[in-house]
């Protein structure tokens, strides 16, 4: 059987919306993790995403692996982007492994959907907050309702009891997108538990 | 005057550097010291040829505890540097600091990596992959040793340009690239644009199809390369001759890095014309499934999308895609296989590797899986630089047991040389710049596709001993009556010191609740356990037993109050596994079927219905009724065995004295590992499947003819002391 193809795209045609860098406007982020993510012209720059919509900026951050496959199998992104304005708080990789279990995240992201959503909503304000905005309020209120007390953390914000940005003030098309370094919300920690290796 | 470019390849220059070995099996350009081409420039030149040939005087003498005799060597992704050891330091410091073409710094120097002795077998000459860097990118390179944690002075500088993505940019095929490489690492290769570059890589390369062995729940395509030179067999039975080799990239989907190898891999093997590349693909097939798990893949989660690890499930073959990797073995009969994982463990090293443990594999397979670990990967990992140890040598006691659902241990079962692949997440403590996320998932990826090209090599260079130790392992199996073992590990020894300098994976032994002395000679399933409705899989759907036993490639024997799986075949150590009422994941609890003969028996033996003989004597004839079943192992017949219009018929590990005529069977047909003084006649069996003739010494001649489906051998040749006739000819 030869091979047949759910969708035919040419290699050549692979859109990289990230490599597109405006350099009349450059994002400036900041925090102790950005040194980490892709700078300068590398694709996935700050530049380039400032005009993308949520989901296709997250695609670029690369310490967001987890947090934009859960924002996707949420299925928020409609209402997220139909939304005059944003800020996302968006843990880390690192972030959700010190929070869930594999077996706990593949839960959460295949059969409890509801409870993601709930969990992703924590981590959404529906208005655009910058690193200083975060810096000069007392508390924000994310989209499941529930009012987190922010403020400053040396450099950065500090979010709610533990967590604190670590790259901050990236653009969007519509808000910003902070990395945070602790999962928001009020889940039981499962890490650790019933890692069953290979 | 760094390398001198010939046809295309690099040529290495001399040093008189112990470590600059020629390497086998890559091209590579190597650079030398600073030190020693500064020498080499202002050393006395008496003629042109001899610069750098004679003994050159230090540029300047080395301080205490220097390192010297740096060499960097080129790779796909990754850098050996080498170096002269300094003795009784505890460790060294490999810095790089990226440079403009007149190597100048135009970045911060940075420590990319720790050597420690626990890295590698011989500490004579230590070497360390550096990678994670962009490919291409030039770099100087220094190390320096420690005592404690004091530092000791830095070696002289190399400078040098790293290899530069696989594939000439102005060639066609060459110069396609995934997703991952475009965006440097950014975003790993989504599912349509890996459809796209499979399809070119099809497309552009004669030694490529490009199969789809099955479709994932949400309908995506299970793609495999199928490559081979001038181009790959025709038929998964004409691909299985060539002893094909099996690497699965991808089956938990958030664990991605293995499958950006394979891709690259799988464009090297179709558009790389060096001898090596072609002296592979010339004497075998090489199987690559990128992404067994594409929906989990896609949505980023280890299971696939009804939230089940498929590394729990090739045995039972509960999920459509385990199902298509099962039936792709059955039908391609890869010798040897990689299963690639990410792991989590900062501590373990750079490449975990483990055989298939459960103590059911035979002990040949699990012997050389072992060889391929020890004696090839570690070897080969200590010349390179890359860190291979055993799964679970730091502090994992609890991975690498024996669950016949890991793809691992499924392999063994099935008489497959095999590895399991991890690749360690994080950069740890030896790896200290990898904080940075493309840094870290290039270091993994580069790391597998220096696995995956050492397992070719690997492959290549052992095929007889992997085809000995499965032709042995399939005799073994096909006669054994010996206890079964539902679950439990055969040890890993410890390697002995400096490597892997810690704990092996935990004994794992079997407890007498999972061990079976008294094994039965089959397993007889009702119509209900057979094609009856079951609901473990997707949707609460799952498929019979009938159709998953198929896509094992048992073989079953329909008798009048239901379907007989005897053990005298390959598989016999995975099938009580999932038909006993004892395993620990068993589908059905079939009945134990025992031998019927295990003695000694004197005179004809006529057999109607069910007859077992094991480790019996029959002197005499043996003769099946009609629709009769016969099951021999370990048996010796004295005398002619005659089969006609039987139901089945199953010799392993026995002897036949006289001739041995198998006519007319309306059912399965396997005669492994058994000696048979006199004509062997295979004819006109009608089952559909291919009768099994393997591994048998014939002193007669061999006649086939008119069985529904040629008999194979396995790839397991037989001794035939005459000729060998109709479907039987090449066997
Ligand atoms: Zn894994």
């Amino acid at each position: 059987m030869r091979t047949r193809l759910l969708a035919v795209v040419v290699v050549a045609a692979l859109a990289l919306a990230g490599c597109t860098s405006d350099s009349s406007t450059t994002t400036a982020v900041s925090g102790p993790l950005c040194d980490e993510l892709p700078k300068g012209d590398e694709p996935g720059n700050p530049t380039a995403l400032a005009s993308e919509p949520v989901d296709q900026a997250l695609q670029w951050i690369t310490v967001l692996t987890t947090f934009e496959g859960a924002l996707r199998a949420s299925e928020l992104v409609p209402e997220l982007e139909g939304k005059k304005a944003i800020t996302v708080l968006a843990p880390s990789d690192d972030a959700f492994m010190a929070k869930f279990s594999q077996d706990n995240l593949d839960e959460l992201m295949i059969k409890d959907k509801d409870t993601l959503r709930t969990l992703l909503r924590a981590h959404i304000v529906d208005r655009s907050l910058s690193l200083a905005d975060l810096r000069d309020a007392d508390s924000v209120t994310t989209l499941d309702g529930t009012t987190v007390k922010v403020g400053e953390a040396d450099k950065m914000a500090r979010i709610g009891d533990e967590a604190t940005t670590v790259c901050a003030d990236y653009r969007i098309a519509n808000g910003r997108v902070h990395v945070i370094n602790h999962v928001l919300g009020n889940l039981p920690t499962t890490a650790g538990q019933g890692d069953s290796g290979h | 005057m760094r390398t001198v470019r010939l046809t295309g390849t690099d040529v290495l220059i001399k040093t008189g550097s112990p470590h600059l070995e020629v390497p086998l099996n890559h091209r590579r350009s190597t650079v030398i010291a600073i030190s020693a081409l500064l020498a080499a420039t202002f050393a006395p030149v008496v003629t042109s040829t001899s610069a750098f040939a004679a003994p050159l005087p230090a540029f300047a003498a080395a301080e205490p505890n220097q390192v010297t005799d740096l060499t960097v060597t080129q790779a796909d992704g990754f850098a050996t540097v080498a170096w002269t050891p300094v003795p009784g330091v505890t460790d060294y410091q490999i810095e790089r600091t990226a440079v403009d073409a007149s190597n100048a710094p135009t970045g911060t120097p940075t420590v990319v990596g720790v050597w420690r002795p626990n890295r590698q077998v011989n500490n004579e000459e230590p070497t360390f992959a550096d990678a994670g860097f962009n490919p291409g990118s030039r770099f100087q390179w220094r190390v320096r040793a420690r005592i404690g944690t004091a530092e000791q002075p830095y070696s002289s500088p190399v400078f040098d340009t790293t290899k530069a993505p696989w594939g000439d940019p102005a060639v066609a095929g060459q110069n396609l690239r995934t997703q991952w490489e475009t965006t440097q690492a950014a975003q790993y290769t989504s599912d349509v644009n890996e459809y796209a570059y499979t399809a070119e890589v099809d497309r552009l390369s004669e030694r490529v199809r490009v199969v789809e062995i099955g479709r994932t729940v949400q309908n995506r395509p299970i793609n495999m390369f199928v490559i081979g030179y001038p181009t790959p067999p025709a038929t998964p039975a004409a691909v299985a001759a060539t002893s094909p080799l099996a690497v699965n990239c991808n089956v938990h989907g958030n664990e991605p890095g293995d499958r950006e190898a394979c891709l690259i891999m799988a464009r090297q093997l179709a558009f790389s014309n060096d001898a090596r590349t072609l002296g592979l693909l010339k004497n075998t097939t090489v199987l690559i499934v990128p992404t067994i798990n594409g929906d989990g893949r896609a949505a980023n989660t280890r299971g696939n999308v009804t939230g089940q690890d498929l590394n729990r499930d090739y045995s039972l073959i509960r999920q459509p895609e385990t199902a298509a990797y099962v039936r792709m073995l059955r039908d391609y009969r890869p010798v040897a296989g990689y299963d690639g994982h990410e792991y989590g463990n900062s501590q373990a090293g750079d490449l975990p590797m483990l055989p298939p443990r459960h103590q059911n594999v035979a002990q040949q397979i699990f012997d050389e899986s072992l060889d391929m670990i020890e004696n090839h990967m570690y070897v080969e990992g200590a010349k390179d630089g890359w860190w291979a140890c055993p799964y679970g040598c730091a502090n994992g006691s609890g991975v690498g047991l024996s669950e016949e659902t890991i793809l691992r241990n499924t392999l063994g079962l099935k008489n497959t040389v095999n590895s399991l692949l991890e690749l360690r997440s994080s950069g740890g403590a030896t790896r200290p710049d990898e904080g940075n996320t493309a840094n870290n998932r290039r270091r993994k990826t580069f790391s597998a596709l220096w696995t995956f090209n050492q397992f070719m090599d690997y492959h290549h260079n052992q095929l007889s001993d992997i085809k000995t130790a499965r032709g042995e392992a399939i005799e073994f199996q096909a006669g054994n009556n010996g206890r079964i073992v539902f679950r439990g590990s055969r040890i890993v020894p410890l390697h002995p010191a400096p490597h892997p300098g810690e704990a092996g994976p935990r004994e794992d032994l079997p407890t007498p609740d999972m061990i079976l002395d008294n094994a039965p000679c089959a397993y007889k399933l009702t119509e209900a356990q057979y094609n009856g409705a079951r609901t473990d899989g997707p949707n609460d759907v799952g498929a019979t037993v009938a159709e998953r036993i198929a896509a094992h490639g048992w073989k079953v024997v329909k008798v009048a109050d239901g379907y007989v799986v005897p053990l005298a075949q390959p598989e016999r150590g995975l099938i009580p596994l999932l038909l006993d009422e004892q395993g620990e994941e068993e589908w059905v609890s079939g009945e134990r079927v025992y031998p019927t003969l295990t003695g000694r028996h004197n005179g004809p033996l006529t057999i109607s219905g069910f007859a077992c003989l094991s480790g019996a004597t029959v002197n005499g004839p043996v003769n099946l009724r009609p629709g009769a079943t016969l099951v021999a192992t370990n048996t010796t017949i004295s005398g002619p065995v005659n089969a006609a219009n039987a139901a089945g018929v199953f010799f392993g590990d026995s002897v036949v004295r006289g001739p041995l005529q198998v006519a007319n069977t309306n059912g399965p047909v396997t005669v492994i590992g058994t000696n048979v003084s006199g004509p062997v006649n295979l004819v006109n069996n009608t089952n559909g499947a291919a009768p099994y003739f393997a591994g048998n010494s014939v002193s007669g001649p061999l006649n086939c003819a008119g069985n529904s489906t040629a008999p194979t051998n396995l790839e397991v040749r037989n001794v035939v002391n005459g000729p060998r006739a109709g479907q039987c000819a090449t066997l």
